[in-house]
């Protein structure tokens, strides 16, 4: 028996996935369906399926303060706390601030996650295809690089991921919003009802949908299969689904991958660097630091997928420097951290229903609806470029909504326990353009615990995303009176970078390697084992949710590698 | 969800006609608040905490929040999530509250009959409305109160399942169906 060989077995893989949210999971889980014995790296706690989601399993009462942060939670997450993804129920879920220093230039809110399968478990799960007006807008507009790929080279890969994930929603036949696999979409409220048909006939051109959404509205075999099942529309899906009802690398990408038995996956493994292989012109392997005891090991592979979220992958990268690449991994071009991009919203408006008073609903919807993009469409031209697309929901109000007036006693609360009017509400998710001065970077002089040199943030919304932020908040409001919603109010609430956890473009893909980190296999130009699939690869941030497209490049991506693997070509 | 939490914040807010207290929505909207610390309360202000909530929401055909324990929920918020000001505010309320009381029937709120705890209450409230035209510092004490025994109550066990419908796991979804004659507002 030679110990030697079986310790290098042990540290040697075919394929080194970095990250298993979204990206990472999907990666994990064609690698190893094609055969790669597979590990997989993450730096956050291991999170068990259906039995790790401890607060979806609680009721109100459990909860100490309703969800309300603590004065001293807000002290320790000066940052986190600025925005409402942390909270009460999803504490456990994100990082502490003090373990996940940055600096920001300019003002850049940065979830990072603390478990395994990252955002994946706490997404909005909205899923829409990218189209090719979204991937030829660059070219045409002379904007920043063309996306090295179009249309019809990812729609099988949108369909295949579909049909495995499972998204419910409505077929509408746009160009600007191609159909998914869809399983049956979810039902409307009165009111959202009545609200399509009336912007529907007073907007032509604008059409009002159920959102699009990785929630099982019905359960096929391709989801029972991996132990899933439909959802049960308790809307907790952001604390982890027990029924895997909606798509997470625990519920759907991981299982699978795990049945292969070729997987490995190691928690608390953060990766500090890519080690580069001079001699063979190739990524060798990766660094790990154990962030509990702080170990640091290595590990090796044919090939490296790095799918741990655009901004950790992209300071995975310019933290790998060798003599070959001074400036960061691949960053030939000196593009790695510049484009970085973010959608827009917290803009749009609100307004009371009046009428519907004898009807009602039965179930959580963990969804909304959808305004696909109409503006600089076909002869629509505005003083901007890109577009929008509305999220938006029907409600009506419940026992919280008399807070404020001047009545207290039996009256008030006997009112309370019966449903008060209703309204709709549409928020505004919009394009933002790839600037090169928008970037990231590393602050060599400031580390955190695991000797990591910290992220600086420096990017901003410009003059074309204010210009469009007035025409979103102005269409939500004349759609909203159109449609006969009354005390109608627009709201623009400030949307900073970061904010929509939609970060993108940081290594961005091309045709160019002068212009661009990775080629259109999500290869990077400069070492073509080593693949980006996360947001950090997108030319472009279209206006749709992203999540969807970097399930659809990963798997594209895969099959590449392995058949570039087959034939020895890495 | 699509629709973020301060956007059903603000159309909460919105249905309300603008008005929720300051402590609340920076909780929910995660503004910083500075941090401070403060006495706890005494069994006595328990008891009158739980004595106001109780004219707030009073037992009906379904019990009360004292029945229910929101007092528990209210000191939780006020000692752990409020900023300085805020349980300054409070307590200075709460004091105040009960020294009125005092002053007018010559009785604590604890032991005032219910008209009389009405009366005061009912004073309490249109001071902070008044202060709440104003704009002056925090939500004013009434409204605090008011929210915190309002949300402590529903958000109870028996506040969440006897006054109002509680359903865990729903099962299905229709979102346009007939209001039955029975029907309470949902929990959640």
């Amino acid at each position: 028996m030679n110990l030697n060989i079986d310790a290098i077995k042990t540290i040697t893989y075919d394929a080194i996935v970095v990250g298993s949210g979204v990206s990472g999971g999907y990666a994990a889980k064609e690698l190893t369906e094609k055969g790669m014995r597979t590990l997989v790296l993450d730096r956050g706690k291991q999170m068990e399926h259906i039995t790790g989601y401890e607060p979806s399993y609680k009721d109100p009462w459990d909860f100490k303060y309703n969800g309300l942060l603590t004065q001293e939670q807000k002290a320790s997450h000066p940052k986190l706390s600025r925005d409402y993804p942390y909270n009460e129920m999803t504490e456990k879920y994100w990082m502490n601030d003090s373990d996940s220093l940055y600096k920001e230039e300019k003002r850049f809110d940065w979830y990072r996650p603390n478990i395994v399968g990252g955002k994946s478990i706490m997404w909005g799960r909205q899923t829409y295809r990218l189209s090719d007006i979204d991937f030829e807008a660059n070219v045409k507009e002379g904007i920043a690089v063309d996306w090295p790929i179009r249309y019809n080279e990812i729609s099988p890969w949108y369909s295949y991921v579909e049909k495995h994930v499972g998204i419910s929603g409505e077929a509408l036949g746009l160009a600007q919003l191609p159909d998914s696999e869809f399983l049956k979409p979810m039902d409307m409220y009165c009111v959202e009802k009545e609200v399509r048909k009336r912007i529907e006939k007073n907007f032509p051109g604008r059409i009002m949908t159920i959102g699009r959404v990785a929630n099982l509205s019905e359960a096929k075999q391709a989801q029972l299969g991996v132990g899933r099942s439909a959802c049960q529309y308790r809307n907790k899906c952001r604390l982890g689904c027990p029924y895997g009802a909606y798509f997470s690398s625990q519920s759907c990408t991981l299982p699978p991958a795990a049945k292969t038995g070729l997987l490995t996956l190691r928690p608390d493994s953060l990766v500090s660097e890519i080690i580069y292989d001079a001699t063979k012109q190739r990524a060798k392997g990766v660094r790990v630091i154990d962030t509990v005891t702080h170990e640091v090991k290595e590990y090796y592979a044919k090939v490296i997928f790095v799918c741990g979220s655009t901004v950790s992958t992209t300071a995975l990268l310019l933290n790998s420097k060798s003599n070959r690449f001074q400036n960061g991994f691949g960053n030939d071009s000196g593009e790695l951290g510049h484009n970085l991009m973010d959608h827009h919203f917290k803009i749009g408006a609100t307004g009371t229903w009046e009428g519907d008073e004898d009807k009602y609903y039965i179930g959580r919807r963990p969804n909304g609806i959808y305004i696909p993009r109409y503006r600089n469409i076909g002869n629509d031209k505005r003083d901007y470029v890109r577009g929008f697309g509305y999220q938006g929901s029907g409600s009506r109000s419940g026992w919280n909504r008399g807070i404020g007036d001047l009545n207290f006693g039996a009256d008030y609360k006997e009112s309370l326990t019966h449903p008060g009017p209703w309204g709709m509400s549409l928020g505004g998710f919009g394009e933002t353009l790839p600037y090169h001065e928008n970037k990231m970077y590393l602050d060599p002089m400031t580390k955190d615990k695991w000797g990591m040199p910290v992220v600086v943030f420096d990017a901003e919304f410009k003059e074309n995303e204010r210009k469009m932020r007035k025409d979103i908040m102005n269409d939500a409001g004349e759609m909203l009176e159109a449609a006969g919603l009354k005390n109608v109010k627009a709201f623009d609430n400030g949307s900073y970078p970061g904010m929509a956890i939609h970060e993108m473009g940081t290594a961005r893909m091309g045709r160019d390697p002068k212009t661009s980190v990775l080629n259109g296999n999500n290869q990077v130009h400069a070492c073509k084992n080593v693949f980006v699939t996360d947001g950090a690869c997108m030319t472009s941030t279209s206006c749709v949710n992203p999540s969807l497209t970097y399930m659809a490049l990963t798997a594209r991506a895969a099959d590449f590698a392995v058949k570039e693997m087959k034939k020895k070509h890495l | 969800m699509t629709i973020n939490r301060r956007e059903a914040v603000q159309r909460v807010a919105a249905l309300m006609g603008g008005m929720i207290s300051a402590p609340a929505m920076a909780g929910i909207m995660g503004q910083k608040t500075n941090n401070g610390t403060f006495v706890s309360f005494t069994a006595d202000q328990t008891t009158l905490i739980a004595s106001i909530a109780d004219v707030i929401i009073p037992t009906t055909k379904t019990p009360g929040a004292k029945a229910a324990g929101a007092e528990k929920f209210i000191i939780n918020v006020v000692q752990d999530c409020y900023t300085k000001a805020e349980q300054e505010t409070f307590y200075a309320g709460l004091t105040k509250l009960d020294a009125d009381c005092k002053t007018k029937t010559g009785k604590g709120f604890v032991e005032a009959n219910e008209i009389q705890k009405k009366e005061v209450l009912t004073a309490c409230m249109l001071e902070g409305d008044a202060a709440r035209k104003a704009k002056k510092g925090t939500a004013p004490f009434f409204f605090m109160i008011k929210e915190l025994a309002t949300t402590g109550y529903f958000t109870s066990k028996i506040g969440a399942t006897e006054a109002l419908e509680y359903l865990p796991i729903p099962g299905k979804f229709d979102g346009c169906m007939p209001l039955g004659p029975n029907q309470k507002t949902w929990t959640l």
